[in-house]
């Protein structure tokens, strides 16, 4: 049993807000990518302020449109690399580039999902509000979102969970919960996906969406995974290594994947 | 049957007390969905709770009392973001810590002002005492904070959900997060004369906890809890007209358990 707002009182609550100005979170970025999509020269980090360098004086550059992994034994620094990526870890040292500036919250141009998501248990959300955050991104502060519905049920359907638009998010099981994410991504048009470990918690049937997704797209994006399974590393255009805090990136059979020539 | 509902309505107290209730209800119920979901309620007891030496000290400098609770709410809950910020002090044991030492400075204010008889009602709610001036300044108080939770609706939702993506959309957890700690302070000195000081925790807590048990969105949640808030408050206010023992903010507090309780008994476990 629910309790549904009568359609009156939708509309009262609706009206004031078309009136107050749109101030969006993140700065507009309109320019395609185009050449580098990451450029990183001499960095360090850390995964907190005043732990010990995860990597050291790392130079590494990914173009756009590249499915790139990130390999290395646990503990070895990719979810850092990610996060100072997605601008959530400042460097300590060094210069990095995320298309064309450094990285910075509030860009929809990125997107980054963690290997663990930290929701807020038990909390009342159903999976099409869920994706649809993922256009927040073009909103900004104190409008709601009237249009972008199309998209939504798009990126449901891509990742083959248009049955479960309605389920509670903590009902979802794992998989499902990163296909969901992989869609809020996709909705918010993200340029760069920093993904930690997609396929941790996926089965055989997730996965293959997912994969689908990710590596038979086009060009579309760049996609820029932490992953220790080898037999990933067949479909990926460029292999970072992360080894006792030094990167070194390798170009792994080019022309072996089926979507190079696209 | 309609005499019973209808005797008191003619009571100018009674109307005015209904009023406090439908506007102090709704106000607390739709907070409280975010303090109930984003498990605050120890940091709403604290606010609640410093609203005492705040309307004490008010009085021994002889300024409005809503400013006086409204700043000793504020100064709390900087003070435990203040003692949280150091390592070593987890927000929990920092709120504990500022909580207990307001109320104490309450008491302490109150032997000073030599005057207990005075206060039981700010400590265990009169809202059959509240004037024309109260009600126009719960109304102002619902009006700000329902406003102001419209506004940032999916801001709040979507921080209160998943910081991380907030962060990396550059939507400010942390600034929505005092902006919601400043709209429970003022939500709570609003609503103090209705159940309390002790007691305005439950009316943030108890109508959200039945909402969470029913609604499947954040809006029906707070629809419910709104409900069992009006529900409760009115149910009380007549409970307390009938029964002359009956204190009304025990009484608000009392029926607005009920239909949680019951909620509880036939909602089906998760």
């Amino acid at each position: 049993m629910s309790l549904i707002f009568p359609p009156w009182l939708q509309r009262v609550n609706d009206a004031p807000l078309e009136l107050l100005p749109t101030l969006p979170y993140a700065s507009v970025e309109k320019a395609p990518c185009q050449g580098i999509a990451v450029q990183a020269t001499d960095l360090s980090a850390s995964a907190r302020p005043d732990g010990h360098l995860a990597f050291e004086q790392a130079t590494f550059e990914i173009p756009c449109g590249c499915r790139a992994a990130l390999i290395g034994p646990n503990g070895s620094g990719k979810s850092t690399v990610l996060r100072v990526l997605a601008g959530l870890i400042k460097p300590r040292l060094g210069k990095v580039q995320v298309l064309g500036s450094p990285p910075a919250l509030g860009r929809s141009r990125v997107a980054y999902l963690s290997q663990r998501p930290t929701f807020t248990e038990n909390f009342p959300l159903q999976l099409r509000r869920l994706v649809q955050m993922g256009t927040y991104a073009h909103h900004g502060w104190f409008e709601e979102c009237h249009h972008g519905n199309q998209g939504v049920d798009r990126a449901l359907d891509l990742m083959g969970l248009t049955d479960l638009a309605d389920r509670p998010v903590h009902t979802l099981s794992g998989g499902q919960l990163q296909r969901g994410l992989l869609a809020r991504a996709t909705v918010q048009g993200a340029e760069i996906l920093l993904l930690d470990e997609p396929f941790a918690a996926l089965d055989q049937a997730s996965r293959d969406i997912v994969e689908k997704f990710l590596f038979d797209q086009g060009h579309a994006f760049t996609v820029i995974m932490a992953t220790h399974d080898p037999a990933d590393s067949r479909r990926f255009d460029r292999i970072l290594e992360i080894k006792n805090g030094a990167i070194t990136t390798s170009h792994s059979c080019a022309g072996h994947g089926p979507h190079h020539h696209a | 049957m309609l005499e019973v509902i209808r005797e008191p309505l003619t009571e100018a107290f009674f109307v005015r007390a209904l009023w406090a209730v439908v506007l102090g209800g709704l106000t607390c119920a739709c907070l409280g969905a975010y303090v109930v979901l984003r498990r605050m309620a120890f940091v709403s007891t604290a606010l609640t709770h410093s609203i005492l030496p705040g309307v004490v000290g008010a009085m021994l400098l002889g300024i409005s009392p809503y400013l006086g609770a409204l700043a000793a709410a504020l100064l709390t809950a900087a003070g435990a973001a203040w003692l949280s910020a150091r390592k070593g002090t987890s927000e929990d044991s920092a709120i504990g810590v500022m909580l207990s030492v307001m109320f104490a400075a309450g008491i302490a204010m109150m032997q000073l002002a030599h005057s207990w008889r005075d206060f039981t009602g700010l400590l265990f709610g009169s809202v059959v005492s509240v004037g024309p001036q109260d009600i126009a300044i719960i109304a102002v108080t619902a009006f700000v904070v329902l406003a102001s939770l419209r506004i940032l609706h999916k801001e709040m939702e979507l921080a209160s959900f998943d910081e991380e993506y907030a962060r990396l959309l550059g939507a400010k957890p942390a600034l929505l997060r005092a902006i919601l700690l400043g709209l429970v302070a003022l939500g709570a000195v609003a609503c103090v004369r209705l159940v309390g000081a002790l007691l305005t925790t439950a009316l943030f807590v108890i109508p959200a906890a039945l909402g969470v048990l029913l609604g499947r969105t954040l809006p029906q949640v707070m629809g419910w809890a709104v409900a069992c808030a009006l529900l409760g408050g009115i149910g009380g206010l007549y409970l307390s007209y009938y029964l002359a023992w009956m204190p009304s903010g025990a009484a608000i507090v009392l029926c607005c358990a009920l239909p949680y309780l019951a909620a509880r008994i036939f909602t089906p476990r998760r």
